[in-house]
């Protein structure tokens, strides 16, 4: 059972914009929802034992041109490969604020269009790192041989005319840590980039080469010379799992927004709470954020990051696989939960959908994210296959109270 | 589609495929182990190659007549990261006992030197080790027709004869079994696997209906 609030437009403007009075202080109560309501307020701050627990060289610490600052360990696990831990954000001026305790690939299932084969990629996926050359991994450093730590321009921040012809701007850059893995034919490129405007982009890049596997006309693509060779196409399906602690593991909780209204004038803001474990699915507009309702920026704000799945192809599997058919799971954290499906622990779930079933309560959430890409061959494909990425967005949410930049 | 064993076809996956340079060589665990350094490791970092080969002795004490026989393997050892566990050094070895079809995970604290919690199960799979890729290439090679078959493969990408399986490109994936798959469905609570199996040329053969068997230690083909 989920808490379900909608709230007012005059509650919308008042409570999310952050307008000054005793109105905007009970706005901003109300956003903050209904866990942890009776925590004393915070200041955006790490928390105790948020700082990186690592040493070199698996300790990142990243100042980007703007003077946002990124933490983070990161450890090539023998299951889930390249994995995050500890990670805090330190915005320009700002202090410093612990933002996921871990965060990995937690499944890449590839069904084929003709029903077979069906294929859950992650293997010991840590023992297929390849190890990168100087140049592929430009501008940055190497870590291990496996794992590049670089940054990478991302375009305008911002760019504002003041309406006299002068205009200033501003140039983003990511901090992006990235390992690529070959498993079977396919070659995986995994990366996250940090951002210096606190925005998280986890994607992967599929590249190497196709199977090969050929199929009739219904379920392939013609490849090669003619008509004759039929490439079939199939599905990467990818998890991702999140453990978000937001200044700590307490406190957290992660809230559904949707905009109801359609072919109206007027759009209205529904909020849903999730208190228990739960599955979501993606509906144009919706987006979904981890708070912590006791750690406010300086407007008095709850502190959140922000989750956009909207990119996915939105693969839903048969009734055995009941994994696929959701874009988001939540679960309450449990060490041995680790994979979204053939989860390797005994005595724990198999897959993501079951260890929602139970609906516990929620009191410290871990988010699995799925995103689909559906991928139809063509004859670019050609060896080296060129790299098609999937991926989705993590942005802050009144994290600052002002521009990041 | 059905297709009867004897049509299979190895066809070869990007005739002219080009890839990085691979860590494909089976062997033993820690090319991503913490590089040894004279400090301890702090609380967040990999587990270094002494930690893993301490844990793995201490969490197989009790199975080494069973491992020497082959009827149970240590898959591998990873960092236990229960962050309920704060900052104390753990590591959870997988066990795998084909002789029972269990799983077992055996968590070892490195500071005390003991094993501090277990969790068996069947029908649990985590994924297949190098040692397990290797032994169910060796079962592939020992099946009289896939033998042929991939040593006939083997020698025209590379022009020389197949010596073992360590001169194959490796890589197996859990295998896990449809609702009502009559060929394999004894692979619920089997240890089986795909096998990829890479070519000197840097093709792959397709394999994609081939179930290795490694608790009866036999070669299924898929039927679809």
């Amino acid at each position: 059972m989920f808490l379900r609030l909608t709230l007012s437009c005059a509650l919308l403007v008042t409570g999310l914009t952050g307008a000054a009075g005793a109105t905007a202080n009970a706005g901003a109560a109300g956003a903050a929802g209904a866990a942890g309501a009776t925590d004393p307020a915070r200041n955006a701050q790490a928390a105790p034992g948020s700082q990186p627990s690592c040493s070199s060289p698996y300790r990142i610490d990243k100042t980007l041109p703007n003077g946002a600052r990124w933490r983070l360990c990161w450890e090539m696990r023998t299951i889930e490969g390249l994995t995050l831990t500890d990670v805090t954000y330190t915005p320009k001026g700002g202090e410093t604020i612990g933002v996921l305790r871990s965060t990995a690939l937690a499944q890449i299932h590839v069904p084929y269009d003709s029903g077979e084969p069906r294929f859950h990629d992650i293997g010991t996926i840590g023992d297929d790192a390849i190890a990168l050359k100087a140049a592929d991994c430009p501008g940055g450093e190497r870590r291990n041989q496996f794992v590049c730590v670089t940054t990478r321009a991302r375009g305008h921040g911002y760019l504002k005319s003041d309406g006299e012809g002068v205009s200033k701007s501003v140039q983003g850059t990511d901090l992006v840590v990235f390992a690529a893995f070959q498993l079977g034919w396919y070659t995986y490129l995994v990366e996250w980039a940090f951002g210096d405007d606190g925005a998280i982009t986890p994607r992967i890049g599929a590249t190497g080469s196709l199977s090969g596997f050929t199929t009739t006309p219904a379920h392939g693509w013609p490849v090669g010379v003619g008509s004759t060779k039929f490439e079939e196409s199939h599905n990467h399906n990818v998890f991702w799992r999140l453990d978000f602690d937001i200044d700590g593991s307490r406190g957290d909780v992660v809230e559904q927004y949707d905009f109801t209204g359609s072919g109206t004038s007027k759009r209205k803001l529904s909020r849903t709470v999730f208190d228990e474990e739960t599955k979501a699915v993606n509906s144009r507009m919706r987006w979904w954020r981890v708070v912590d309702s006791g750690v406010r920026n300086a407007d008095r704000h709850p502190v959140s990051w922000e989750i956009n799945n909207l990119a996915s192809a939105e693969y839903r599997g048969p009734a055995d696989e009941a994994f696929t058919r959701a874009d988001l799971y939540v679960t309450d954290y449990r060490a041995c939960e680790r994979l979204a499906s053939t989860n390797p622990t005994p005595g724990c779930g198999k897959s993501v959908d079951r260890y929602v079933a139970d609906e516990d309560e929620l009191t410290d959430p871990v988010v699995w994210v799925n995103v689909g890409f559906h991928h139809v061959a063509r004859d670019e494909d050609a060896d080296p296959m060129p790299t098609h990425w999937q991926g989705f967005r993590i942005t802050p949410r009144d994290v600052t109270a002002k521009n990041p930049y | 589609m059905r297709r009867a064993r004897i049509m299979m076809a190895f066809a070869v996956a990007g005739a002219t495929a080009v890839v990085g340079v691979l860590s494909l060589v089976p062997g033993e665990q820690g090319s991503q182990a913490a590089q040894s350094v004279a400090r301890p490791p702090s609380p967040g970092d990999p587990l270094t190659g002494d930690e893993i080969t301490r844990a793995g002795q201490i969490a197989s004490a009790t199975w080494r007549s069973h491992m020497t026989t082959g009827r149970a393997e240590l898959l591998y050892v990873e960092r236990d990261d229960d962050k309920e566990a704060g900052d104390r050094r753990r590591a959870d070895a997988y066990i795998y006992d084909y002789r029972t079809d269990r799983l077992v995970v055996r968590t070892v604290d490195l500071a005390k030197g003991e094993v501090v919690e277990e969790r068996t199960g069947r029908g649990v799979h985590p994924p297949p080790s190098r040692g397990e890729e290797t032994a169910a290439a060796e079962l592939l090679l020992a099946d009289p027709e896939y033998g042929e078959r991939v040593r006939a493969a083997h020698l025209k990408a590379g022009g020389r004869p197949l010596v073992s399986a360590a001169d194959l490109g490796l890589r197996a994936l859990t295998f896990t079994p449809r609702p009502g798959d009559k060929v394999a469905g004894a692979c619920e609570t089997h240890r089986c696997v795909r096998l990829f199996v890479r070519l000197p040329d840097g093709s792959w053969l397709d394999t994609s209906r081939i179930v290795v068997d490694l608790s009866a230690k036999k070669i299924l083909t898929l039927e679809w």
